[in-house]
C-alpha cells in the first residue's frame, strides 16, 4: 500500500491538496481525501456592506468563473428586495453568463486540462502530413451539426477562424515545440510525467494538433469575453448594478454604452465563440475521449453514479423573486428544467429517481445544510449537525495534520479535520454537481417522461447526448458517469452555451427594435424604501455547477451573507453520514497504474475543472469577531481580540 | 537581466568540474522527464544562455490576474510565454503538479539565484504563522520569504499583492497584506489593479525583455507609463464634467447618453491607471464607458473606502461625516490637499477646479 500526495494540484484556480492509498498490485485507490488548504473569509468581509456593492466584493471570490458570482449576488438582492429587472437587463446578463461558459468551458479543455492527454515531446514524433490530414478526418468523424432556433439574423456569412490543416502549419508549430525541449528551458512544460503511459494511448499526430490548437485558443479565448467587456467594461469583473445593469442602451448617442457599434462587437464574439466550439474544441474532445473509451477507459465517475444536484438554468424572460417570499418566479421561466437530483444513475436511467427542487426547497431548513465533521471548523453542539445556510455557525478550529506540524504538513488526518471547506449536503445526503449533473438530470427527466413542452434546449441536450452514444457504440448510462463523460459533457455544455448566447442575443436586438431601451429598475434603489429585514436568494447554473447566494439585510445592509458554491459540493471532506465527497469517490473509481507518477489521480480531479477559491469560505453568522488584524491606511495598523 | 548566465559559466564560476556539469545536466534530463537520448541537448543548452526566468507564485488570491494576463492581446501571452520568457512555475498554466513541481521549483531557485523575476499574484496571509494558505504542505509566507530573497526583482501582480486586495478588506480575517513590507527588499513593481489591464500586465515583462532594464517607477513603486495619470484626466467622458452634465442616476437620460458618472461615485477623479488611455482589450471599452462608474480598483484599501456609489461626504475611510464631525471633515480637506499634491505633475487649471469640488462637497 502506498500513500500518495498530490500538492499542489495545478492547472485549477486556487489551493487543492489530495491524497490518495493506492494498492500497488491492484493499481486500486483504496482511500482518498480532499483537502482546500486556503482560507479568506470574504463572506465575513461582507458584513454591514452596502448590498448593492456586494456584487463587487464577492465577485472577487473567484477570477476564473468572474462573473458568476456578481450574478448570483445581484440576484440574491434582488430577491430580497422584490425588485424585478428589466427584459434588456434579463437578456444582457444572461448573454454574459453563457459567455462565461463558453470561454471557461474551452479554456479548460485547452489550457487546464488537456496536457493531461497530450505531451508536447509526443509531438515531437508527429508527421505534419499526416497530422492535416489528421485534422480533415477529425473534422469529418467528430463534428455534431447541432444548432439553436433560428431568429432568421444570421450575422456571419461563413466560418471565420476556421483551424488550418496544411502540412506546413503543423510544421511550424512542430519546429517550435522542437526548439523548447532542446532548449532544454521547458518553461510551462516543465517537469511532467511526460513518460507515463496514458500518452502513448493516442498516436503523435494527435498531440500535434492539440498542442497546436492549445497555442490557438490560448490566442483566441480572449475575444470570446468581448460581451463582458462591453456590457460590464472589464473582464475579468465586470461591473454590474443592483436593478439591471449600468450599460445603459441608446442607439441616438456615440458616447452611449450601447449602440449599433457595440453590439456588432457583441455579435461578433458570439458568432465566434459557436465556429470555436464546432471546429475546434468539440471535435478536438471527441476524437481524445472516443480513443480513451476505446481503451477501456471508463472510469472515474464516482458520486456521478448515485447522486448528482442542479437548480435550473437561463430565465428565459424576467420574473418575479427566487425565493417562495418573491413569488418563486424563476422556476416557473426556464430554459433548461434541470432544477432536481437524480439518484442512481448508474444503474440506468429506467432505475433511477428523480426529486424535484423547488422555491420552497431554498428557505427549508432541512433541505439543504452543511456539516463540518472533517472540516476546520466547530459546531457548538455536533460537528456533523445539519445546519441551514441561514443559519451558519462557523467558528475556525484548525488542528493541524496528522504527520508534520501546523506549518509542515507531511499528511492530512483523514479521520479527523482536513479541510477548509464545508460538506454541504442535500436533504443529509452529498451531490456531484455541474456540466455532467445538468445532462444526467435533463436525460433522466425526459426518459421519465417529465419534460412537457420539451424548449428547444433541452432538446439540443438529448440529441446531443445521442449522437455522442452513437459515436461511442455506448449507453448513455454507460459513459456518461466516467471521467471521459464529466470533461466530454463539458464540451456539449460550450457547445449548448454558444447556441444560448445567440437565442439571448437575438431576443436583445428583437426587443430594442420594439423600442425598449430600459437596462436598470432603479424604483428601489434607495434603502430608505426598504423593508427593516428581508432575506434572499441568487441561483445560477454556473460553469462549473449549482451555486446559490444567500443573503440577510438588516437596516439597509448586510447582516448575513453565504455562498454555497459548485466546488464546495464536489470538493467537500467526507461525513459519516453521509460519506465521501466526489472528488474523493471520483479518485476511488479510478485505476493508478503507476503510484510515483499518478496522472490519472490528477486527470480525474481535473476532469471536475475544480475552483478552490469559490470553495473556502466562511462565515460567523453571529458577527462574532475573531482576531482581527486592520492594516487600515488611515488609522494604522493594530490587532483588536 | 545582465547577471543572467548559462549554466554551464554558473558552474564554471563556482570553480566546478566539466565532469560534475554533466552529471547536472543528466540529472536535469530526468526531471524535465525526457529520455536519456536527450541529454546532449541539454547539455548544448546548458552551455548556452537563457531565457529569463520568470517564477510566478499564488498567496491568497483569486487566479482573475492569471486570467487577465492571457486576455493580453499585444504581446499575446503565447508568444511571451514560449519567446520572451522561460514561465517555470506558475499554477496556472504550468503542466507538472505535486512533488516532481515543487523540486522542479526549488532546483529553478538554486539553479536561477539572483537571476529570476518573481511575479507574486495575491495577498500574503501572515495571522497564525500563516496556516491560513497552504501549498505543498508550506505555508505561503515560508515560499515568499524564500522565493523573493533569491529573486532579482519582484512584481507585485494586483491589487492583492501590491496592497492586500479584498481578503484584507476590513475585518481582514486572515491578517493578510500586500508583500511588499513583508518581503521588505526592493525593487518591488507594484502592478494594482483587480485586476491589471492585460496589456499592462503583459507589458511590464515585454519592457524587461525589450529594454533589459526595471521601467521607471513612480513613488509607489507603480510603473510610471501606466500609472501616471488619473482616469479621469483621460476619461473620454471628461469634457461633460467639465460642463456639469452627469447622470443622476443609472439609466437615466444623461446615462443614456453618456454623460460624467462623477455623482453614482466614480473614483475617475483619485484613481491612477491606464483605463483612459490604454481602456480594456486594448481601446474596446473600461467601465465608465461601459456605464458603470470606476471603483477605484487600483487604489490602495479602495475596498474600504464603500459605498462604492456614493461620493463624499457619505464615502471614505471616515464613515459618515453626520457623527464624525468637523475633526473628519479637516482630516478629509488635508487628505484631498495630500491627493493634489501626489499629482503635481499633471496639475493643472483643471485639477484645482475639481480639488476646490471635493472641498465644497465636505464642507456641506
Amino acid at each position: 500500500m502506498r500513500h500518495v500526495v498530490v500538492d499542489p494540484i495545478t492547472r485549477i484556480e486556487g489551493h487543492l491538496r489530495v491524497e490518495v492509498q493506492v494498492d500497488e498490485g491492484s493499481g486500486k485507490v483504496t482511500d482518498a481525501l480532499s483537502s482546500g488548504t486556503a482560507w479568506r473569509g470574504l463572506e465575513l468581509i461582507m458584513k454591514d456592506r452596502d448590498p448593492r456593492d456586494v456584487w463587487a466584493y464577492i465577485q472577487r471570490i473567484c477570477g476564473v468563473c468572474t462573473t458568476a458570482h456578481a450574478l448570483a449576488s445581484v440576484r440574491a438582492v434582488e430577491d430580497a428586495l422584490s425588485i424585478k429587472i428589466p427584459k434588456n437587463a434579463n437578456y444582457i446578463r444572461n448573454i454574459m453568463a453563457a459567455t462565461l461558459t463558453v470561454q471557461d468551458h474551452l479554456v479548460h479543455f485547452y489550457h487546464l486540462h488537456a496536457l493531461d492527454w497530450v505531451s508536447p515531446v509526443d509531438a515531437l514524433a508527429a508527421d505534419p502530413v499526416a497530422t492535416a490530414n489528421l485534422q480533415t478526418t477529425i473534422l469529418n468523424a467528430y463534428r455534431l451539426p447541432l444548432k439553436g432556433p433560428s431568429s432568421g439574423l444570421e450575422t456571419e456569412a461563413y466560418p471565420h477562424d476556421f483551424p488550418a490543416a496544411t502540412p506546413q502549419y503543423f510544421a511550424a508549430v512542430k519546429d517550435k515545440v522542437k526548439a523548447i525541449v532542446e532548449s532544454g528551458q521547458l518553461g510551462i512544460f516543465a517537469a511532467q510525467w511526460w513518460d507515463h503511459p496514458d500518452y502513448k494511448l493516442l498516436p503523435p499526430e494527435v498531440h500535434l494538433l492539440a498542442v497546436a490548437h492549445y497555442l490557438e485558443m490560448l490566442d483566441k479565448q480572449r475575444e470570446l469575453v468581448a460581451p463582458h467587456v462591453i456590457f460590464g467594461g472589464k473582464n475579468p469583473h465586470p461591473h454590474y448594478v443592483v436593478g439591471g445593469m449600468p450599460c445603459s442602451i441608446s442607439l441616438d448617442d456615440g458616447n452611449a454604452p450601447i449602440n449599433t457599434a457595440r453590439l456588432d462587437i457583441v455579435d461578433r464574439a458570439i458568432n465566434m465563440g459557436r465556429t470555436l466550439v464546432n471546429f475546434y474544441y468539440l471535435p478536438d474532445l471527441l476524437a481524445v475521449g472516443t480513443a480513451y473509451v476505446k481503451a477501456g477507459r471508463v472510469d472515474g465517475g464516482g458520486l456521478a453514479k448515485t447522486r448528482v444536484l442542479a437548480y435550473g438554468a437561463y430565465p428565459i424572460e424576467e420574473y418575479a423573486g427566487t425565493s417562495t417570499k418573491g413569488g418563486g418566479g424563476f422556476f416557473k421561466n426556464l430554459l433548461i428544467r434541470c432544477n432536481g437530483v437524480v439518484e442512481n444513475f448508474g444503474q440506468g436511467a429506467a432505475n433511477a429517481k428523480f426529486t424535484e427542487i423547488t422555491a420552497e426547497d431554498l428557505a427549508d431548513p432541512k433541505v439543504f445544510t452543511e456539516s463540518v465533521e472533517h472540516s476546520w471548523y466547530n459546531y457548538p453542539q455536533n460537528d456533523n449537525d445539519e445546519i441551514h445556510p441561514w443559519e451558519g455557525i462557523t467558528e475556525p478550529k484548525f488542528t493541524g495534520p496528522k504527520e508534520g506540524t501546523a506549518t509542515e504538513w507531511q499528511s492530512l488526518n483523514e479521520r479527523g479535520k482536513y479541510s477548509w471547506l464545508k460538506t454541504p449536503k442535500w436533504k443529509g445526503k452529498v451531490c456531484e454537481v455541474g456540466p455532467l449533473a445538468r445532462y444526467i438530470i435533463i436525460y433522466t427527466k425526459a426518459q421519465k417522461g417529465l419534460l412537457p413542452d420539451m424548449t428547444w434546449a433541452e432538446k439540443m441536450m438529448l440529441d446531443q447526448i445521442a449522437a455522442v452514444s452513437n459515436l461511442l457504440g455506448l449507453a448513455p448510462e454507460a459513459w456518461l458517469p466516467t471521467m471521459v463523460g464529466r470533461t466530454a459533457v463539458r464540451a456539449l455544455d460550450c457547445q449548448l452555451h454558444a447556441e444560448i448566447n445567440k437565442f439571448f442575443f437575438d431576443k436583445l436586438i428583437a426587443n430594442i427594435r420594439s423600442g425598449d431601451t430600459n437596462v436598470a429598475n432603479m424604483e428601489m434603489w434607495n434603502p430608505k424604501n426598504w423593508p427593516k429585514e428581508c432575506q434572499g436568494v441568487g441561483i445560477y447554473e454556473a460553469p462549473r455547477g449549482a451555486l446559490s447566494h444567500w443573503i440577510d439585510i438588516k437596516d439597509g445592509k448586510t447582516n448575513n451573507y453565504q455562498c454555497v458554491v459548485p466546488t464546495t459540493w464536489n470538493s467537500c471532506p467526507r461525513d459519516s453520514k453521509a460519506g465521501y465527497g466526489a472528488y474523493e469517490l471520483a479518485m476511488m473509481d479510478t485505476h493508478v497504474q503507476i503510484p510515483d507518477k499518478p496522472l490519472e489521480i490528477a486527470k480525474v480531479i481535473r476532469s471536475f475543472d475544480p475552483c478552490m477559491a469559490c470553495a473556502t469560505h466562511m462565515y460567523n453568522a453571529k458577527g462574532e469577531r475573531i482576531t482581527v488584524i486592520t492594516t487600515d491606511p488611515y488609522s494604522g495598523t493594530r490587532v483588536e481580540k | 537581466m545582465d547577471k543572467r548566465e548559462s549554466m554551464w559559466e554558473y558552474y564554471l564560476r563556482k570553480g566546478m568540474s566539466r565532469r560534475s556539469f554533466l552529471k547536472g545536466c543528466v540529472a536535469l534530463t530526468s526531471i524535465m522527464g525526457l529520455s536519456t537520448d536527450m541529454v546532449s541537448k541539454v547539455v548544448e543548452a546548458a552551455e548556452k544562455k537563457p531565457l529569463p526566468v520568470v517564477v510566478w507564485i499564488h498567496g491568497h488570491e483569486c487566479t482573475g490576474c492569471d486570467e487577465s494576463f492571457i486576455r493580453s492581446g499585444a504581446p499575446l501571452a503565447s508568444d511571451l510565454v514560449l519567446n520572451e520568457i522561460a514561465l517555470e512555475y506558475d499554477h496556472l498554466l504550468s503542466a507538472a503538479c505535486g512533488a516532481p513541481f515543487e523540486a522542479h521549483l526549488e532546483e529553478t531557485i538554486q539553479k536561477y539565484k539572483g537571476q529570476y523575476i518573481l511575479a507574486v499574484e495575491g495577498a500574503v496571509c501572515t495571522k497564525d504563522n500563516g496556516v491560513y494558505c497552504m501549498s505543498g504542505g508550506h505555508t505561503f509566507t515560508h515560499l515568499l520569504k524564500h522565493a523573493a530573497s533569491n529573486a532579482l526583482a519582484i512584481i507585485a501582480y494586483g491589487s492583492c499583492a501590491a496592497y492586500g486586495g479584498i481578503q484584507a478588506a476590513k475585518p481582514n480575517p486572515t491578517g493578510s497584506s500586500g508583500i511588499g513590507s513583508f518581503v521588505g527588499r526592493s525593487p518591488i513593481i507594484n502592478v494594482p489593479g483587480c485586476p491589471p489591464i492585460p496589456e499592462v500586465m503583459t507589458g511590464v515583462i515585454m519592457h524587461l525583455a525589450l529594454f533589459n532594464k526595471v521601467p521607471s517607477l513612480d513613488h509607489d513603486g507603480r510603473p510610471k507609463q501606466f500609472y501616471g495619470n488619473r482616469i479621469h484626466d483621460t476619461c473620454y467622458r471628461r469634457p461633460f464634467f467639465d460642463a456639469g452634465m452627469f447622470a443622476e442616476h443609472f439609466d437615466d437620460a444623461g446615462a443614456k447618453a453618456g454623460w460624467c458618472l462623477y455623482k453614482l461615485g466614480c473614483r475617475g477623479p483619485e484613481t491612477y491607471n491606464s483605463c483612459g488611455n490604454l481602456r480594456w482589450f486594448q481601446g474596446m471599452s473600461y467601465p465608465i464607458q461601459s456605464g458603470a462608474p470606476c471603483i477605484g480598483c487600483s487604489s490602495a484599501h479602495f475596498w474600504d473606502e464603500d459605498p462604492l456609489t456614493a461620493r463624499m461626504p457619505d464615502y471614505g475611510p471616515f464613515g459618515n461625516v453626520d457623527k464624525i464631525g468637523a475633526v473628519a471633515a479637516a482630516v478629509t480637506a488635508v487628505g484631498v490637499m495630500a491627493h493634489g499634491a501626489m499629482s503635481i505633475v499633471q496639475k493643472n487649471q483643471r485639477d484645482k477646479i475639481e480639488a476646490k469640488k471635493h472641498g465644497e462637497q465636505v464642507n456641506k
